[in-house]
This record gives C-alpha cells, structure tokens and sequence, in this order.
C-alpha cells in the first residue's frame, strides 16, 4: 500500500470513528460555502437583471452642448447672462464614445421650433428606432413614423385638433415641411406637448445638418461606477455638458452597491462565525486526540508529518463541505432569484471552484489553532495523559 | 564481545527545580535485557524516555547505536526513534478506530511503507493471527498488550524499551507477554530495557538496575 492511500485511509477511518463531529464539521462548511456562494450568484444574477430593470427608465446620461454665455451689465450693475442656442455635433459624439471606450445605447435628438397655423410649435427631430429602446414608456396610438411622416404629442395634437392620418405644413428656414401624422404619442411628460420627425429630416428642414441638442445615453449598470463614466467622457467632449440623470443613476448604481455590500457583510459574518465554529469543533478533536498524536510521535512521525496527516483531514472536510454547499448554494440562489427577480440564476462552474476554494480555505484557516498545537504536543506528556 | 548500544555519562533531567535523573552513568551492551526498578518517581520512567529519544537530558551525554541524541532536533529524534526504538507502554496506547493488523501498519507507516503480509506475519508470530481485524475495544488486556508488541518489533529495531508492560496484566497474561518477548527477542537479537516495579518481572532480565530518587542505587546481574 503507497504512503499516500494509506494516509487516506488512516483520516478517513479517525473521521468515520468521530461521526457525529465529522458530521457536524460538514455541516458547518457546507453552510458556509452554500451561502457565500448562493449570495455570489445571486450578486452576479442581480447585475444583469438590475441593468434590464434600470433600461425600463431609458437614458442615465444625457450629454447637452455647452451654452454660449454672455454677461450683460455695466460697471458694477448686472443684469444677469444671456444665452444662445449651442448645438452638438453629432461626428464628435460618435468620436467621443468610441475614443473612451464607453459601450452604451444613444439616441439623439434636435430640438427646434417651427411655424403651424400661425404659432411656433416646439418640434423634435428622433431616430424612432433608438427612441422604442430608450423610452420604452412612449404610449403611440397609430404608427411608427416612416420618411415623411410625424407623431404628435397628446397635448399638442389636442390643442390643434390633430388626427391620425392627417398631414400638416410646418413652415421654417428652409420653407415648407409636409408631414403627414402616424400617430399620436403620450408620454406623461413634457413629450406631450411635441411633434416628433425623422432626425436628418428636422436638421434639413432648421439647416443644422449633423447637428444635435441632445444626445441620451443608457450605459449598463456593470463595469463601473457612472460617475467615472461621465467624467472620463467629459474629457472627450470638453465643449459639451455630460450629466448624470441622477434617479436613474441612484436606482442602478446605489441600489446595486449596497445590495452588495449587505451581502458581503453578511457573507463575512457568516465566514468568521464558521471558522470560530470549526476552530472550536477542531481544537475539541485536538485535544481529545492528543494521546493518540503522542503516540504517533512516540513511534517515529515527525512534526510536519504530524502536521500534514492534520491537515490533510482538514482539507479533505473542506472538500466535501465545499461540494456539497456548492449544490446546496445553486438551491438557495435559485429559490432567491425565483423568488425576487423572476429569474433563474445564473451558475457557472466558476461558483464551485469558489465553493470549494472558501470551503477548504476555512477548514484549513479554522484548523490552524489546533494545528499548531499538534505540532507542539510533547509526546511524553500527552502519553501520560496530561 | 558485544558492542555497546547505550552508553550515558553523568546523564541528568530535570524538570524546573525538580531533579528528576541525577548524573548517571550506565552502558548496556547489544542484545541485553535490562530492567530497571524503582518506585513512583525513582526517575526509572525518565531513563527510559531519555534512552528512547522521547525527551531531552538538561546535561551529560547519550548516545544510542553510537548516535549522539543530544545533537539531534525534535524530527531528528523523531527518526531516531523510528529506525532504532520500539515501545511498548503499560496503558497500550492502541489507535480506538484501527483494527489490530492497522496499528501494527501505522508504525510501518511512520517507518517506510504500509506491508499488510509483513504486519500479517507480525501478528501470527504474537498469537493473534484470528484476531487482525479486531478493534482495540474487542481485545483483552493481554491481546492488546501483544499486539503492541507486534507494533515494536514491526520494524525490527535493534532497541526494545518497555514501560511497565505487564503492569496492566494478570499472571497468566503477564507471563505469556514475557514469554514471548524472550522468543522473539532470541530470533530477532534486540536488546531490551524494559521499566518495573515487580521483581518477578525485573527478573526475566540479565541484569536489573534500581533507581531511587534519580539514583542509580545498586544493579544486580542474573547469575545462571
């Protein structure tokens, strides 16, 4: 028989002759490494699931141009700043998101003004592919605009007695706009009170082409904080203002972090009451054992030999602990995810390498007391039993 | 003439303030069975533990098999012990949970290699060849004490020390645990010290030493 299978079976036998301690080692481990990798996998579901969550609010950046201040006063009166209508250009925005890496959904918008029966109506120029992904909250009664085609806000189609189907003239700069109106949107905001048209048709129709007065970003909640985002991509626009939509940014970002932050607390918590708790069973097992370990010594082990036996046993507990509160974890972190988020959780075989990894590292941390003592026992006096 | 295999000079322990060994000098040549009487605290168990490599004199030399123990660390005694000592104790010292052919395998393991035939043997050769996968729990006194015996001699030491085996033992037990350690002790050449406070049992041996306060105080030599 090798050393090895015989050093195997030796621990094996002393945990089965120990049962009951054994079995509550087990236990204590597998509990330990389910929860901490329950709550792993229930953080790393949350992330995804927060961030499909947070895309039902639409943007959480919105890049605006910088507006022309002037002063206006003389000596020292002051009558206060006006200013002037600043517009993006849309190439840079492009530019700058690429330069910073920042993967994110955009929609840009214009806003401008245009003549209608006699009034100046706010009008909106969208790409309608990018709006059904960043304000998924629009309501339209009729249809997606296509060329030549509008919606209309409620209010506004209200105010002027617009239907479906009917085609306006919109006068500006350029001279007469004909659209003809696919629907009518509501959006319980101020989107209610707008017509909105195809991007390149509104900055032909104002002669601002590949110019923008808004640009909203939706950035995923995973890979950092947003404030970091927005101020690394301030550095590539430095003529624009990049602005964090701050209830959006607290619900994705905030709520992820002290999620988190309670289930790491939580986790450590429970880790150091495991170990204490392993600390303690294995220190009782140390002692109880100390004849047999002087005998051992008396015989001829050495102390690292003494040593390695101990801890050997130590790490195969911590192996069986960690498996079985890998599947015990999956369990957990599925009823969590099933329960509060609707969702399956997401298991990777990275979670049972982690299982395993705290399981064996708190047997083997929680043993280190007891260990030590091994080492130390004088074969003599544990052999006369004191 | 045979050679020397424990040779002490002034060899002293104590413990604190306690002396426990007074400077002692002794050789005991191979192959001799020596015992050593005394009563509680004569210093006789100190001897034997400081021969076996178990503990560490505070002065005098020591040397066993011509290897000075004083110069060796605590794994250095440890193989020390391994290659030349086996022990047997009065109160067994049997592993609960290993069976009696596994016990005898642990010292083998301590040793090189775990050989279940040779521990098989081992066991035959004590009378306890039915009884090798019998628990300590299962044994009587006088099994357990030979299976303890198997496990000293497993390695074929050239030192076997016994403290108080047949102390534990009624008559009959005692005398077939000394009995059989003669016979193997004429197949196998060991020498034996062997720690007593029954002068029957310190007679099985050449010669017998009487400690009393850490003093060696007289020693006598069987006379055939």
């Amino acid at each position: 028989m090798t050393r090895r299978r015989w050093l195997v079976h030796l621990i094996f036998r002393a945990l089965l002759y120990r049962r009951g301690r054994t079995v509550l080692l087990l236990v204590v481990l597998a509990m330990a490494s389910s929860l901490a990798t329950a709550l792993g996998m229930v953080s790393f579901s949350m992330g995804k699931r927060v961030a499909d969550e947070v895309r039902k609010y639409g943007a959480n950046l919105v890049v605006l141009p910088e507006s022309a201040r002037l002063d206006v006063g003389s000596g020292g009166l002051s009558f206060g700043a006006i200013t002037e209508p600043a517009y993006l250009r849309q190439d840079e925005v492009e530019s700058a998101l690429v330069k910073s890496g920042i993967a994110a959904e955009r929609s840009c918008h214009l806003r401008g003004a245009l003549r209608f029966r006699n009034a100046d109506i706010l009008v909106e120029g969208v790409d309608f592919g990018e709006i059904r992904r960043l304000l998924p909250w629009w309501q339209l009664r009729g249809g997606w605009p296509a060329a030549g085609e509008a919606v209309v806000g409620s209010d506004l189609a209200a105010r002027f007695h617009l239907k479906e189907g009917e085609t306006v003239a919109l006068d500006g700069p350029r001279g007469e706009v004909k659209l003809r109106l696919s629907g009518i949107v509501t959006s319980g905001g101020e989107e209610d009170g707008l017509l909105f048209l195809r991007l390149p048709e509104l900055q032909s129709a104002l002669e601002l082409k590949g110019q923008l007065s808004t640009v909203r970003l939706l950035i995923p909640a995973e890979g950092g904080s947003l404030r970091t985002r927005a101020a690394l991509l301030q550095q590539f626009l430095p003529k624009a203002k990049v602005t964090e939509v701050r209830q959006i940014a607290r619900t994705s970002e905030g709520l992820l972090a002290k999620v988190k932050l309670l289930m790491l607390l939580v986790t450590v918590v429970v880790l150091v009451s495991a170990g204490s708790s392993v600390t303690g069973t294995m220190s009782t097992t140390v002692l109880e054992r100390s004849r047999e370990i002087g005998l051992m010594k008396a015989m001829g082990g050495t102390r690292w030999e003494l040593l390695r036996i101990f801890a050997a046993e130590a790490f195969l507990l911590g192996v069986a602990g960690g498996g079985a509160g890998f599947l015990l974890g999956c369990g957990i972190a599925q009823f969590i995810t099933v329960s509060v988020f609707s969702a399956s959780a997401q298991i990777t075989p990275w979670f049972a390498a982690l299982s395993l990894g705290i399981s064996v590292l708190l047997a083997l941390l929680g043993s280190l007391g007891p260990m030590i003592s091994v080492f130390r026992l004088d074969p003599v006096r544990s052999l006369r039993g004191e | 003439m045979a050679s020397i295999i424990i040779e002490a000079a002034g060899l002293t322990k104590s413990y604190g303030e306690i002396c426990a060994l007074k400077p002692l000098d002794l050789s005991v040549p191979e192959g001799e069975w020596l015992s050593v009487m005394g009563h509680s605290g004569s210093g006789k168990s100190t001897l034997l533990n400081l021969v076996g490599g178990l503990d560490r004199p505070t002065a005098g030399t020591l040397k066993v098999g011509g290897e000075d123990l004083l110069g060796r660390d605590e794994d250095g005694l440890a193989r020390f012990r391994r290659e030349f000592v086996g022990i047997i104790f009065q109160q067994h010292h049997l592993v609960p949970y290993l069976t009696a052919l596994e016990n005898v395998m642990l010292a083998q393991y301590f040793h090189s290699l775990p050989d279940e035939a040779e521990a098989r043997t081992a066991l035959e050769r004590v009378g306890l060849g039915r009884r090798l996968k019998n628990r300590p729990g299962e044994l009587s006194g006088g099994e357990q004490q030979r299976v303890c015996i198997a496990r000293a001699i497993i390695n074929s030491p050239r030192l076997l020390l016994g403290d108080e085996p047949t102390g534990n033992l009624d008559g009959s037990s005692t005398t077939m645990v000394l009995e059989l350690l003669r016979e193997l002790r004429s197949q196998e050449r060991f020498t034996v010290v062997m720690v007593t406070h029954n002068q029957e049992v310190a007679d099985w041996g050449d010669r017998t030493i009487h400690m009393d306060d850490g003093l060696l105080v007289r020693e006598e030599r069987k006379v055939f």
